[in-house]
């Protein structure tokens, strides 16, 4: 219990942010957090050393998208990492763009954040709310170290697709 | 050594942003953007929209009740005979004492108001923020913060291992009474225990539902004990049969 404890305490609000994105509310993220938690205990015998941060996330992540099949208000989306070269996330931007993405409006950023399927959130939420490394990244969100990249630049465009949508609709 | 096209290098910044990228590959990126304006715009792009979000986009810290019960300690089950009966010692005398200080207070048949009022408060405290005003799975916490509060001491355990997390507790009132709410979790749902002196006998438990909510009550030892939520009818009776328990 003890070394539980001291392995996973520090990183409640981690595994708590992960959950509460990827579910959208708070009693799905508890419960998440709650069956994660359950299960690190009973598989610490399995964590020999090393980032117990990215094994705590690996088993929320699971456990979010467990949720997330089950509820029923989801649908799953699967999109390719492949970028499609006429995407229009991807050209190159004009100065109105700047100034969307630029938003001081955190309800703008979240509501964006959160219209981005979760394979794409959960990596802009690891990357610049938990600022975790791609090496880690990869192990949460269980793709290849190489595919992190890509996942990373498709979700930042996809969210810049988002935000100038919001923007348009002001 | 071969350039790099727009399309890899649109990728690529975002690893160049990150300091993601081996020094040879940093080099080749640097070398394309001081050449190209498009990609260099596409970087500055993503380096405000990485701000933006670091700045803005909420970050969602564990409340602390879930923290508690995820590392509540494991009771041991042994005990809880003995627990039950330290901790209740003390309800007995001071159940007495109200029993003689709220005599005028309590009249009998008065039952279905003090169900609604009960279903009126649960509603009340899922909308707001005030579930708790002690918020704590440990019942060492919540059992004496009511102390100095209420004229009873309100028996207080924590079901965590049958499932029902203790959450908090929190002073109410009902029938013109000071009531000792205790907010237990069940899955996603939330139930309400209200805790309040009574003059009357004791009764058996009964289930009831009101205005879709089901609610169990009983009086024991001079306390009316009912529990409110939208979990299901057995689920509640599970939690009045393990109160009735003790722990």
């Amino acid at each position: 219990m003890k070394r539980f404890e001291e392995l996973f305490a520090p990183h409640m609000d981690a595994a708590y942010n992960l959950a509460r994105w990827l579910t959208g509310n708070d009693s799905a993220a508890r419960d998440v957090v709650q069956e994660s938690a359950l299960r690190a205990f009973r598989f610490l015998h399995r964590f020999a050393d090393g980032n117990a941060k990215a094994w705590f996330l690996t088993i929320v992540r699971n456990e979010s998208y467990t949720w997330l099949k089950a509820s029923a208000s989801y649908h799953w989306v699967a999109i390719g990492d492949e970028l499609p070269e006429d995407d229009a996330a991807l050209s190159h931007g004009q100065s109105p763009e700047l100034l969307a993405i630029h938003t001081e409006n955190a309800a703008l950023i979240q509501q964006a954040l959160r219209a981005l399927p979760p394979m794409f959130r959960e990596v802009i939420v690891l990357k610049e709310l938990e600022e975790m490394p791609y090496k880690d990244i990869a192990l949460v969100a269980d793709i290849p170290i190489g595919t992190v990249m890509s996942r990373l630049a498709r979700a930042r465009a996809m969210l810049k697709l988002e935000l100038l949508k919001l923007h348009d609709h002001e | 050594m071969n350039e790099l096209d727009c399309t890899a290098c649109q990728t690529l910044v975002h690893g160049y942003l990150d300091k993601e990228l081996d020094t040879a590959m940093t080099a080749k990126v640097a070398a394309h953007l001081a050449e190209c304006a498009e990609c260099a715009r596409l970087l500055d792009e993503a380096r405000l929209l990485t701000v933006s979000v670091k700045r803005h986009a909420p970050y969602y810290t564990a409340p602390a009740s879930l923290t508690a019960s995820v590392f509540a300690p494991v009771a041991p089950r042994n005990s809880a005979l003995k627990r039950w009966r330290k901790w209740f010692a003390p309800g007995f005398s001071a159940a007495a004492l109200a029993l003689a200080m709220v005599l005028y207070v309590a009249t009998p048949g008065s039952e279905q108001p003090l169900m609604d009022e009960a279903v009126s408060s649960h509603v009340r405290s899922l909308m707001g923020e005030h579930l708790n005003d002690v918020v704590s799975s440990d019942r060492h916490t919540v059992k004496p913060w009511f102390t100095g509060k209420l004229d009873f001491s309100p028996p207080v355990f924590d079901y965590s291992a049958q499932g029902f997390p203790l959450l908090g507790g929190r002073l109410d009132y009902l029938q013109h009474q000071a009531t000792a709410a205790l907010a237990y979790g069940r899955a996603k749902h939330i139930i309400n225990v209200f805790v309040l002196p009574t003059t009357e006998a004791d009764e058996p438990p009964k289930t009831r539902s009101i205005r879709g909510f089901n609610v169990v009550s009983w009086q024991a030892n001079h306390m009316r004990f009912v529990l409110v939520s939208d979990v299901e009818k057995a689920e509640l009776e599970t939690l009045g049969q393990l109160l009735r328990n003790g722990a």
